[in-house]
C-alpha cells in the first residue's frame, strides 16, 4: 500500500489534480474570511455590474454583481462551500451503503448475492437525475436532503463496480486459506479482501465527488437543492439565465467554477485509478 | 553435405534490465539435420522458450537478437525481409503451442480454423480444404473426423486440442516444427500418445522437430540430439542417449540426480542449493554460471565462462570439471519410511459428492457426481498419495476434507471426532488440526502481507490476539523449520521466488502444528531442483514434527519417493489402494497401469513401451 500510495503522490496527473482541489476546498473552508461581502448582501444600486476589468466595472466587486446585487464572486466562494459539502457527504455515504453491500453480496454469494445484485438493477433503471428530482419533491430542499438524495440513487453504482473486484479477490486461494485457519467471515472480509479492494474504493469515490457537484448544481438549478438562503453554483446559473444578454459572465462563471471541480476530480479519480490498481500499474511498466 | 534444417550460430538475446542489456541467451550455437529431432532441455528461465521465440521474431517487450545469425535451410532468418520470414512462418516453419485450449480461437470452430489456415496454404476449392482437413484430422488419429470440423475448441479435451494443433502443423507440409513443452498442460495419460503422434508425424513428413522440454527422461526418448540449457547457455550438447546416459556437465548430472526414480531403488535426492539466477543476478555474476550451486565448483570457475570442450567427438560440454562429473552423487540418506502407526488417524467412509447443474428453471436440473464413492484411513505420520488425472475428483476430496466444500453423503472423522457437516465446531477442530497447503502459492499467499504475518495469521484468527512479539518468535521458527532465513519475515510475496513462496505456503499450514496436511499438488509447477528441495524438506518435517499427510499428485515418481500408501482415482471413485511399493510393481486396475506407463523410464536406453508401436 506505502508503495502504491508514493507512486500515486509521483503522478504529475495526481498532483495537478490534489493541487486544484485543494484550492477549491480552501474556498470552501475559509469562505468567510475570503469573501470581500456576505453573499447575501444586496447592493440594489448597482444590480448586474461588470467585472471589474470591462468598462463600467466596479473594482470592489472584482466579478461583478447579479441581477439582485449581490457580490458574484463572494457566492461563487460560498457556492464552493455548498459544493465541497455535499461532494465529501454524498461519496462517502454512497462509499459505505454500496461498499457494504457489494462486499457481502460478492464474499457470500449465492442468494444474498442474486437479492442484493436485483435491487441493484431494478434501483439502476430509473434515470439517476429523475430519481433524485423525486427524493427531493418527497424530502423536501436543504442540504442534507441533497446529501441524502445523492446517496440513495449512487450506492448502487459503487455496489456494481465493488462487487465484481470483491468476486475477484475472494477466488483467490488466499481468501479459503484464512477460513481454514479459523477466521470468522468478518475477519476475512476485513483483514483479506477489504484491503485489496481499497485502491478500487478511493477511485470510485473521487469519480463520485465529480458526480455528486453535477448532481447538486442540476438540483439546485431547478429549485430543488439547497435552499434560497445558502449560495450554489446551480442557483446561480438558474438567476443568471434571464439576464444572459446583458451579463454573461454571471452564467458563465458558475459554469466555470463547475467545469473546473468536476475535471479535477475527475483527473484525480484517474490518477489514482492509474498508480492504485495493481493490474494497471504492474503492465505500465 | 546436405543444408542443414536450422542451424544457430553464435545467437545471442538481451534483454533490458535497468538501462543495461542483459544477455538472455548467450552465445548459442546449435545445428539441427532435416527429419531429426533436437532437444533443448533446461529448467525454467534457461531460455529455451526463448529460442522459439527467437525464431518467430516474438520475443517478449524488452527483449531483443542482439547478434549471432539463425540459418533456415541456408538463409539466414535475422537477416531477411519481414515479408519473407512471415511468408516461411506457418508454412515451411509451423510452431505446437504449449498451451493447446487457449491456443485455438474459442469462438471458431476446428472446421473454420482449417480453412483459414489452408487459404492462407493457397488450396483454392473449397472441397479440396475440406478433404484435407478431414486427412490431416484423420492422421492426428482423432475419430469421426468430418463431425469434429463442425466443433469448437471448448466441446473437446486438452489432448483433442494438442492433436487438431497437430494436425494443423503438418498440413503445410513443413521443414521444421518447432514444439515447446507441447504435453506439459495436458493429463499424464494422454503424454504418450500425443508424443508418438508428434514422432510419426515428424517421420511421415521427413520434418526437422525443435522439442522443447524440461524432462530428461523424456528427451532421452523422444530426440535424436540434445542441448542442455543453463541460464541462457547451452552448457552440453550431443546425441541424446549419450549425454543422458554419460552427462559431463555437473548440472545435467545433478537434475538427473535431483529427479525422483520410477523403478530403481528409492534414493535420497540430489539438493543443488539456491535456484537458477535471475537475469538481474546473472548481470552481476562472473565466471560459469552454474558455479554457486555446482559441487564441482573451483576457484577457476568463477575467473571466467568456460569454453565448449568436446567431451567426446560429438559430445561438447562447456564445463572445465567435466572429467570429475560422474563423481557427483546422491547422499546415501537412510530412506526407510518413518513408522507409522497403526491406528488410523483420519477416517473417510462412502464419502461422496455430487453437483447440481443446470439453471433448474428451464432445463431440469441434472446431478453429476464429483466424487462418486471413497473410502480409505490415513494413521498418524503416514504419507498417502492420490493419484488421478484431472477431473478425477482429487481436489474435491482435499476440499471436502478440510471444509471448503459440504460432502453429499458419507463421513469424514479425525483422531474419532466427527468432522463431517461444516459448522462452527467442527472448523475450529480443523483449524488446529487439519491444513491445507494449496496449489498455487501465487493465488495462496495475500500479496499485501508481509512473510511474517503470512506464516504466523493463525495466531490472528477468531477469538485469538496474539502479540507481535510472540508471532515473530514463531515466524523465526517457522522460517527456521523451511529452511529461510529470519529476514524473509518482513519480505512480501512479490519478492520471492516461486519455490519461497511455496516454503511459506508450507510454513503456513505448519503454525498450529496440524496432524495432518492435506497438500493439493504441492510441487507440480516447480521445476526440478526446486521440486527435490520440496520433497526432502517434507520428509524432513515430518520426522522433526511428525504430521500425516494427504499429498495429492499426478506425477508417480514423485509419490514413489515420497509415499508410503497410493490411493489411485478415476472418474470420481478410488479404483486402486495399497503400498505403493506393491501397486507400481503389480497394478490391477488398467487405469493403474496406464498412468505408470505413461512415465518415461529412467535408463536413456531402455525402451519406452508407451512409445513403441
Amino acid at each position: 500500500m506505502g508503495g502504491a500510495l508514493g507512486r500515486a503522490l509521483r503522478s504529475p496527473r495526481v498532483l495537478l489534480a490534489l493541487a486544484m482541489v485543494t484550492c477549491i476546498a480552501c474556498c470552501a473552508v475559509f469562505a468567510g474570511t475570503l469573501a470581500p461581502h456576505d453573499p447575501g448582501d444586496q447592493n440594489l444600486l448597482s444590480i448586474l455590474t461588470p467585472p471589474a476589468w470591462a468598462d463600467g466595472g466596479d473594482p470592489s466587486y472584482p466579478l461583478g454583481t447579479d441581477s439582485l446585487g449581490r457580490d458574484v464572486l463572494s457566492r461563487l466562494i460560498y457556492g464552493a462551500r455548498t459544493a465541497m459539502l455535499v461532494a465529501l457527504f454524498a461519496s462517502l455515504g454512497a462509499m459505505v451503503i454500496g461498499a457494504f453491500l457489494a462486499h457481502i453480496a460478492g464474499y457470500f454469494g449465492g442468494t444474498v448475492d442474486w437479492l442484493i445484485g436485483r435491487a441493484v438493477d431494478v434501483w439502476m433503471s430509473f434515470p439517476p437525475v429523475i430519481l433524485s428530482l423525486i427524493l427531493m419533491v418527497g424530502l423536501g430542499i436543504g442540504l442534507s436532503k441533497v446529501i441524502l438524495a445523492i446517496v440513495l440513487v449512487d450506492w448502487t453504482r459503487f455496489c456494481r463496480v465493488l462487487r465484481a473486484e470483491v468476486l475477484i479477490v475472494t477466488r483467490h486461494d488466499y481468501v479459503a486459506a484464512a477460513r481454514l485457519l479459523g477466521f470468522t467471515h468478518w475477519q476475512t472480509i476485513v483483514r483479506e479482501i477489504v484491503p485489496a479492494t481499497t485502491p478500487l474504493l478511493i477511485t470510485l469515490v473521487s469519480l463520485e465527488m465529480a458526480i455528486a457537484v453535477v448532481v447538486e448544481a442540476i438540483l439546485s438549478f431547478v429549485g430543488l437543492g439547497v435552499g434560497a438562503d445558502q449560495p450554489a453554483w446551480g442557483q446561480m446559473i438558474a438567476d443568471a439565465r434571464q439576464y444572459v444578454y446583458q451579463s454573461p459572465w454571471n452564467l458563465l462563471l458558475p459554469i466555470l467554477a463547475i467545469f473546473l471541480t468536476v475535471a479535477a476530480f475527475n483527473l484525480l479519480g484517474d490518477g489514482l485509478r492509474r498508480t492504485l490498481d495493481v493490474r494497471l500499474a504492474e503492465t505500465g511498466r | 553435405m546436405t543444408v542443414l534444417a536450422l542451424q544457430a550460430k553464435e545467437l545471442v538475446v538481451g534483454a533490458h534490465i535497468d538501462g543495461a542489456m542483459v544477455p538472455a541467451i548467450r552465445a548459442l550455437s546449435f545445428a539441427l539435420e532435416p527429419g531429426k529431432i533436437l532437444g533443448l532441455v533446461g529448467e525454467s528461465g534457461a531460455g529455451k522458450s526463448m529460442v522459439g521465440r527467437a525464431i518467430a521474431q516474438l520475443l517478449p517487450a524488452g527483449f531483443a537478437i542482439t547478434s549471432g545469425s539463425l540459418l533456415f535451410e541456408g538463409s539466414d532468418l535475422l537477416q531477411m525481409p519481414s515479408a519473407a520470414r512471415r511468408a516461411l512462418l506457418g508454412r515451411a516453419i509451423a510452431f505446437i503451442p504449449q498451451a493447446p485450449m487457449t491456443s485455438l480461437n474459442p469462438v471458431q470452430t476446428v472446421g473454420a480454423l482449417f480453412d483459414e489456415h489452408l487459404v492462407r496454404l493457397g488450396e483454392a476449392r473449397r472441397s479440396a480444404r475440406r478433404d484435407r482437413a478431414v486427412a490431416m484430422l484423420t492422421a492426428a488419429r482423432l475419430p469421426r473426423a468430418a463431425e469434429l470440423l463442425t466443433q469448437y475448441p471448448h466441446q473437446l479435451s486438452g489432448g483433442m486440442c494438442q492433436r487438431v494443433l497437430i494436425a494443423l502443423a503438418f498440413s503445410s507440409n513443413p521443414r521444421l516444427v518447432i514444439a515447446d513443452e507441447p504435453t506439459t498442460a495436458l493429463d499424464v495419460t494422454t503424454h504418450p500418445p500425443i508424443l508418438r503422434l508428434i514422432a510419426d508425424m515428424q517421420r511421415e513428413h521427413g520434418t526437422a522437430v525443435i522439442f522443447i522440454t524440461h524432462d530428461l527422461r523424456l528427451a532421452a526418448q523422444l530426440c535424436d540430439q540434445v542441448t542442455v540449457m543453463y541460464a541462457g547457455r547451452a552448457v552440453e550438447s550431443g546425441p541424446a542417449r549419450t549425454v543422458l546416459a554419460t552427462p559431463a556437465h555437473p548440472y545435467t548430472r545433478c537434475l538427473q540426480l535431483a529427479n525422483p526414480s520410477m523403478r530403481a531403488e528409492r534414493r535420497a535426492l540430489y539438493v543443488m542449493p539456491d535456484q537458477m539466477p535471475s537475469l538481474r543476478q546473472l548481470r552481476d555474476l562472473a565466471g560459469c554460471h552454474f558455479a554457486p550451486r555446482c559441487p564441482l565448483a573451483i576457484d577457476d570457475c568463477r575467473r571466467g565462462e568456460p569454453e565448449s570442450l568436446a567431451a567426446a567427438p560429438d559430445h561438447q560440454v562447456a564445463c572445465i570439471r567435466a572429467r570429475a562429473t560422474q563423481t557427483v552423487a546422491a547422499p546415501g540418506g537412510d530412506l526407510a519410511a518413518a513408522g507409522a502407526a497403526e491406528r488410523p488417524l483420519l477416517q473417510v467412509e462412502d464419502l461422496r459428492k455430487h453437483y447440481d447443474v443446470g439453471d433448474g428453471l428451464f432445463a431440469g436440473a441434472r446431478t453429476v457426481a464429483a466424487v462418486k464413492q471413497a473410502s480409505f484411513s490415513i494413521a498418524a505420520n503416514e504419507f498417502v498419495a492420490l493419484v488421478g488425472e484431472s477431473g478425477s475428483g482429487k481436489s474435491t476430496i482435499a476440499k471436502m476434507l478440510v471444509g471448503l466444500e459440504p460432502p453429499s453423503g458419507g463421513k469424514i472423522s479425525l483422531d474419532g471426532e466427527d468432522l463431517t457437516a461444516p459448522s462452527a465446531r467442527t472448523s475450529a477442530l480443523r483449524a488446529t488440526r487439519l491444513q491445507l497447503v494449496f496449489q498455487d502459492p501465487q493465488s495462496a499467499l495475500n500479496p499485501r502481507r508481509r512473510v511474517a504475518s503470512i506464516v504466523t495469521q493463525a495466531m490472528e484468527a477468531g477469538s485469538r490476539h496474539a502479540d507481535w512479539d510472540a508471532r515473530w518468535a514463531r515466524t523465526r521458527e517457522l522460517l527456521a523449520e523451511v529452511g529461510l532465513a529470519a529476514d524473509f519475515g518482513t519480505r512480501l510475496p512479490g519478492q520471492l521466488s516461486g519455490g519461497q513462496r511455496q516454503r511459506i505456503n508450507i510454513a503456513r499450514a505448519l503454525c498450529s502444528l496440524p496432524k495432518v496436511l492435506v497438500a493439493d499438488e504441492i510441487v507440480s509447477g516447480l521445476d526440478v531442483s526446486i521440486q527435490a528441495q520440496l520433497l526432502n524438506l517434507l520428509a524432513r518435517l515430518r520426522a522433526e514434527l511428525g504430521f500425516a499427510m494427504l499429498f495429492i499428485s499426478h506425477d508417480l515418481s514423485v509419490v514413489r519417493h515420497l509415499c508410503s500408501r497410493v490411493l489411485v482415482m478415476y472418474g470420481g471413485e478410488i479404483v486402486e489402494q495399497g503400498p505403493v511399493e506393491k501397486v507400481f510393481a503389480e497394478p490391477q486396475h488398467p487405469h493403474t497401469r496406464a498412468l505408470i506407463s505413461s512415465v518415461p523410464p529412467d535408463d536413456p536406453a531402455a525402451k519406452w513401451a508407451a512409445l513403441a508401436r
